[in-house]
C-alpha cells in the first residue's frame, strides 16, 4: 500500500513545486470499508467501499487553496494541482495565511491496526448474524443494525520537510432491537482490534432494553434529574470536542467563547482529545498541516484549557497548533473523558426522581453561543423514583443548554466505552453521567 | 476534473461480468461530482475549495441477496475484481438474506437528461463567487453593530451521473447546483440571536438573481435587528399559529416526507434514521384535515431537488402523497414497489459514486390554497406567526416533532403586533395535520441538505409551500 501511496504523493507534491508555491501539503488517503446491512432479522445488503482521495493544500503570496480529487490516474492528478494552481490567481490574499509548520517532527503516537480486519471482506456477514441472534435469545422479535469494517491508510508530504506514513483498522457493530410492542433497545461494539469486537454483547444490550421497556408508564412534563448512558454522553461529549475548535469560536458556533481558563463543567470532569490513543479510531499521528497530534486537555478540573488550533488559528490566539488542523477548520479526533467512580446502578440508587436515556438523537441548538438545543431520547428511557426504575417511558425530549448541564454534573460513571454510530462522527470514549434537573418535555397530542 | 465524456465501457463490461455470474439483476453507475466553494469567515477569506469526486457504483442481486460495490479506480481490471467479490459475498449473505430482495417490473428506457444551465457555472470561478459573499457581508456589515459574527459560504456543483442495467436500460444525467449559506449571529442587549440562511437550486450563476439572495439576507439582518431590540417574552399556551414557507416546508418535510419512505416503512432503516409511523397498510389512512394536501415532486425547474430520472433508471414525476387529509402515495424505489406491489415512482437516489440509491425526497411541500396572508391573520383572535425557525427535530417514527420559533409575531385580534423570543410548538404529526384549516396562495421553497443512510448521504432537497393556520396549538417557551 505505502508504494501506491508514494507514487501518488510524490506525483502530485512534484506538480506542485513545478508552480513554484510558497507551501504545499499533501495526503493521499486509501479507505475500504466492508459493511453489512440488516433489518427484520435479514441482510438487506453488503456494501464494499474502496477508493483513494488525494489532499493538497497550497499556499502561494498569501492565497490560499484547498483540493480534493479521487481522480488518481497520473494525468489526472496533473490536471488536478494545474486547475487548482490556476484558480488561486482569483483568490485574495489572506492576512490569516500562515506558512505550513516545519519540521523535523517527532511523531510518536501510533494508531491500532489489526490485519484481520482488513482481509475481513464478507466475514462481516457473520457477524450480522451473532448480533441477530444475540439480541433475538433476549426476546427481541426483530433486529436492525450494521456491521462495518474499515481500514485506512496515510501518507503525508509537506513543504515542511514532513514524509510520514498513518494506517488505523476499526471494526463496529450498530444494533436495535425491538419486541412485540415495538419497544426498542439499542446496543453497540467498537473496536480496533477483532479480539475486543464483540458483536453479540450488542446484540444482547439492544435485545435485553427492548424486553426492559416493554412495561410503560405515564410521566408528565418537568425537570427531572438525567442519567445518560454511555452512547448519549458521547453526544455531548461530541458538541464539547467541536466547539473547542477555534474555528469555531470565531463563526459562533461555540458555547466556549471567551471561556479560555474559566470554570465550565463541574470539577471532576476531565475532557481529552487524542490524534492516537488506544482502542481510538478517528485521528492520525499527524495532521494536515504536518504537526504531530497529541494529547490536548480541552477540560480540566471543570476548567477550560485550550481551543483546538491549526497554524491559521494558533496565530490569532497567539500560541501555537495543537495538532488539530483541518487547513480550514481545527477539529477534535478522538474525545476521552476522564472516568469516575460510580456504576449506572448507582447513579439509579442515587436519585429520587430521574430518567435514564440510553441512545437519544436529533440534537439541534436554538443557538449555540448559549448553547441551548434539544435532543430526543430514543429506545430505552426510564423513569426513576426513590432508587430504582419504574417502567419505560416514551415521547420525551431533554430540553436544556450544554453549559449549564455540564456544571450540573452530580457524578461521572466508572465504566468508559468507546462510541461511534451513525449520531456520533467522533469516536467517543465515555462513562455515563448523572446530570441534576434538566428539563423533559412532550409534545400535545 | 469534471468529466466532460464518461468512458462507458467499464459500466457495460461490469454488468455483463456480473450477470455471467449468474446475478439476476445488475446495474452500473459512473458518477463524477465537481464543486467549487468559497468561505467568508467574519469578513476573511478562507482557503478556496476545489473537489472533484468521480467513481463507479455497481449494485447486483444474486439469489435475493443484494450486494453494492464502489471503487474510484475505474477500469477493466479492478471491475472484474469488484465483480468476483460481490458474487462471494452475496453467496455468503444468502443464507442470512431471509426477505429476498426483488425488483419491480419496470420499463426500460435510454434516455439523456439534463437541467438548464443558462449561464455556465464553472465560468464564474473565485473572483466572482468571492464579489457575491462580499456583496452579502456588505449587507450584514451595515448592521455590524448588532450581528459581529457571520459566516458565509458560495458552492458550485456539478454532477454527471450515466446508469446502465442488465435490462438494457440506460441514462445519462446532468445536474449544476448553487447553494449559498451562511450563519448569523445577532449580539446586543445581553440577548444572543442565531439564524442558518440558506439558498439553492438547479441551473447557472443565473440562481444568484433567481434565488433573490440579497433580498433574502437583507430580511435576516432586519429580523435579526428586530428581535435584539423588541422581542417579548411569549406567554405559554393555546394558540392558532400561522406558519411562514420556511416552517411550513421543515414541518412537511419531517413528518409527511420522511414517514413516507417506503424503506422506512419496511424497516430498512431502523437502526439508523428510523422507521414510520405508517405500517404497510396505511394507504388510505386519514392522518390530516381536508386541507393537507402534500406532493413531492423532482421535475420543479430550477428546484435544489431537481431530477428527471433516478439512479434506478426509473423516470420522475410528481408523487400526491396526502390528498385532503388521506395517504395516497409513498415514495418508491423498485425494492419497495415490488413488496408492495406497485411501480416505483421514481424516488432512489445516490449522493456519490461511493453510496447505494436508497429512497429520498425531492421538492416535498404543501399545496397552495385560495386564502391571502392578511386574510389567514384577520381571523385570528389570539395567534403566533412563526415565519422561520432555528432548532428543530422529531422522534424516529416521526411522530413527536419540535419547532422552535426564530422570526416570530404575536397576532392578536386579527392584527400583527410584536415580535416573540423563541416560541416552542412541540406537536404529534396528527395533532398538527388534523389542526390544519387554512393554506396560503403562494408557494415558495427553501433549500436544505437532507441526511439518510448508512454510510450517511445528504442529497439537496427542497422543502416549502405556502403559509399554513392551524387551530389551537400549544406554545412553550425554550
Amino acid at each position: 500500500m505505502n508504494e501506491i501511496l508514494d507514487n501518488v504523493v510524490d506525483r502530485v507534491f512534484k506538480k506542485a513545486l513545478e508552480f513554484n508555491v510558497d507551501d504545499a501539503s499533501v495526503i493521499a488517503a486509501y479507505g475500504r470499508e466492508n459493511m453489512a446491512r440488516f433489518s427484520n432479522n435479514s441482510i438487506t445488503v453488503v456494501n464494499t467501499l474502496d477508493e483513494m482521495a488525494v489532499f493538497l493544500y497550497m499556499i502561494k503570496e498569501g492565497r490560499r487553496v484547498v483540493g480534493i480529487t479521487y481522480s488518481v490516474k497520473s494525468d489526472e492528478l496533473d490536471k488536478f494541482v494545474e486547475r487548482l494552481f490556476s484558480s488561486m490567481q482569483f483568490v485574495e490574499k489572506s492576512l490569516e495565511a500562515t506558512s505550513l509548520p516545519k519540521g523535523a517532527f517527532k511523531y510518536s503516537g501510533e494508531n491500532d491496526y489489526d490485519k484481520r480486519i482488513e482481509e475481513l471482506s464478507e466475514g462481516v456477514v457473520d457477524y450480522c448474524e451473532s448480533a441477530i441472534n444475540a439480541a433475538l435469545s433476549e426476546g427481541a422479535k426483530r433486529v436492525s443494525g450494521t456491521i462495518s469494517a474499515n481500514t485506512e491508510f496515510y501518507k503525508i508530504k509537506t513543504t515542511g520537510g514532513v514524509e510520514e506514513y498513518d494506517r488505523v483498522s476499526y471494526i463496529s457493530a450498530n444494533v436495535r432491537a425491538f419486541s412485540e410492542t415495538n419497544s426498542s433497545g439499542h446496543g453497540l461494539s467498537c473496536a480496533t482490534y477483532l479480539s475486543k469486537f464483540h458483536p453479540d454483547e450488542a446484540g444482547k444490550t439492544a435485545g435485553n432494553f427492548a424486553r426492559e421497556s416493554k412495561k410503560t408508564g405515564y410521566w408528565s412534563e418537568g425537570e427531572y434529574d438525567l442519567i445518560l448512558g454511555p452512547t448519549v454522553a458521547a453526544d455531548i461529549f461530541q458538541m464539547v470536542g467541536s466547539s473547542a475548535s477555534a474555528f469555531r469560536v470565531d463563526s459562533g458556533v461555540s458555547f466556549f467563547k471567551d471561556c479560555l481558563g474559566k470554570k465550565v463543567a463541574v470539577e471532576t470532569l476531565t475532557v481529552e482529545d487524542y490524534g492516537t490513543v488506544e482502542g481510538g479510531f478517528g485521528g492520525r499521528k499527524f495532521d494536515d498541516e504536518g504537526v504531530p497530534t497529541q494529547k490536548n486537555v480541552i477540560i480540566e478540573k471543570g476548567v477550560l484549557k485550550t481551543y483546538l488550533h491549526n497554524t491559521s488559528t494558533a496565530r490569532k490566539y497567539n500560541t501555537v497548533s495543537t495538532g488539530n488542523a483541518g487547513i480550514i477548520t481545527p477539529h477534535p479526533w478522538n474525545i476521552v473523558v476522564g472516568e469516575g467512580d460510580m456504576s449506572v446502578e448507582e447513579m439509579i440508587r442515587e436519585c429520587k426522581r430521574a430518567v435514564y436515556v440510553t441512545n437519544n438523537w436529533y440534537t439541534r441548538y436554538q443557538n449555540y453561543m448559549s448553547g441551548e438545543y434539544s435532543t430526543i431520547p430514543r429506545d430505552a428511557t426510564f423513569l426513576i423514583e426513590n432508587g430504582s426504575i419504574k417502567y419505560a417511558i416514551n415521547g420525551t425530549r431533554i430540553s436544556d443548554s450544554v453549559p449549564r448541564q455540564l456544571s450540573s454534573i452530580k457524578a461521572i460513571g466508572k465504566d468508559r466505552r468507546w462510541v461511534k454510530w451513525w449520531e456520533i462522527e467522533v469516536p467517543v470514549y465515555t462513562p455515563a453521567i448523572l446530570i441534576e434537573k434538566s428539563r423533559i418535555t412532550k409534545a400535545q397530542f | 476534473m469534471h468529466k466532460e465524456k464518461f468512458d462507458l465501457e467499464i459500466p457495460f463490461y461490469v454488468v455483463k461480468e456480473i450477470e455471467a455470474k449468474g446475478a439476476e439483476y445488475v446495474e452500473a453507475r459512473l458518477h463524477s461530482r465537481e464543486e467549487v466553494g468559497c468561505i467568508l469567515k467574519n469578513g476573511e477569506q478562507e482557503p478556496a475549495l476545489i473537489s472533484s469526486s468521480y467513481g463507479l457504483g455497481v449494485r447486483a442481486i444474486f439469489n435475493g441477496a443484494l450486494v453494492f460495490s464502489a471503487t474510484n479506480i475505474v477500469d477493466r481490471e479492478n471491475a472484474k475484481k469488484i465483480a468476483e467479490e460481490m458474487m462471494r459475498k452475496a453467496r455468503s449473505a444468502s443464507g442470512l438474506t431471509k426477505n429476498r430482495i426483488k425488483f419491480s417490473r419496470e420499463r426500460r428506457v435510454k434516455k439523456k437528461w439534463s437541467a438548464l444551465e443558462r449561464e455556465k457555472l464553472l465560468d464564474k470561478g473565485f473572483e466572482e463567487m468571492l464579489r457575491v459573499l462580499k456583496e452579502m457581508d456588505k449587507i450584514i456589515l451595515e448592521e455590524k453593530e448588532y450581528i459581529p459574527m457571520r459566516f458565509l459560504e458560495l458552492e458550485i456543483s456539478l454532477e454527471k451521473k450515466f446508469f446502465t442495467n442488465s435490462q438494457g436500460t440506460y441514462v445519462e444525467g446532468y445536474v449544476p447546483r448553487l447553494y449559498v449559506g451562511g450563519f448569523l449571529t445577532g449580539l446586543k442587549n445581553g440577548r444572543s440571536v442565531q439564524k442558518s440562511v440558506e439558498f439553492g437550486g438547479s441551473g447557472g450563476w443565473e440562481l444568484i438573481s433567481n434565488l433573490r439572495i440579497f433580498d433574502g439576507l437583507k430580511c435576516q439582518v432586519g429580523v435579526i435587528k428586530e428581535l435584539l431590540e423588541k422581542a417579548k417574552k411569549v406567554e405559554p399556551g393555546l394558540y392558532d399559529i400561522i406558519t411562514g414557507p420556511e416552517v411550513t416546508g421543515i414541518m412537511v418535510h419531517e413528518s409527511i416526507g420522511h414517514p413516507f419512505e417506503a424503506d422506512r416503512i419496511l424497516g430498512r432503516e431502523g437502526a439508523q434514521a428510523g422507521e414510520s409511523y405508517l405500517k404497510a397498510g396505511d394507504m388510505g389512512r386519514k392522518i390530516g384535515s381536508s386541507e393537507a394536501n402534500i406532493s413531492d415532486d423532482p421535475t420543479i425547474p430550477g428546484s435544489y431537488g431537481f431530477y428527471l430520472y433516478d439512479d434506478e433508471g426509473i423516470a420522475a414525476r410528481k408523487r400526491k402523497l396526502v390528498v385532503n387529509g388521506v395517504v395516497n402515495e409513498l415514495l418508491h424505489n423498485r425494492a419497495t414497489a415490488r413488496e408492495f406491489k406497485t411501480k416505483s415512482n421514481g424516488s432512489a437516489r445516490a449522493n456519490k459514486f461511493d453510496r447505494e440509491p436508497i429512497i429520498r425526497m425531492a421538492n416535498t411541500y404543501v399545496e397552495p390554497g385560495d386564502y391571502t396572508f392578511e386574510e389567514m391573520v384577520k381571523d385570528v383572535k389570539r395567534g403566533i406567526f412563526v415565519n422561520s425557525f432555528m432548532e428543530w427535530n422529531i422522534d424516529d417514527i416521526r411522530w413527536n416533532q419540535r419547532y422552535v420559533g426564530h422570526e416570530t409575531y404575536l397576532i392578536e385580534n386579527g392584527e400583527i403586533k410584536y415580535p416573540l423570543m423563541n416560541p416552542v410548538i412541540e406537536v404529534t404529526t396528527e395533532r398538527l395535520w388534523t389542526s390544519l384549516d387554512a393554506r396560503g396562495k403562494e408557494l415558495q421553497f427553501w433549500a436544505a441538505t437532507c441526511g439518510k443512510g448508512d454510510p450517511m448521504q445528504g442529497v439537496p432537497v427542497w422543502a416549502g409551500g405556502p403559509h399554513l393556520r392551524f387551530r389551537k396549538l400549544e406554545v412553550k417557551t425554550r
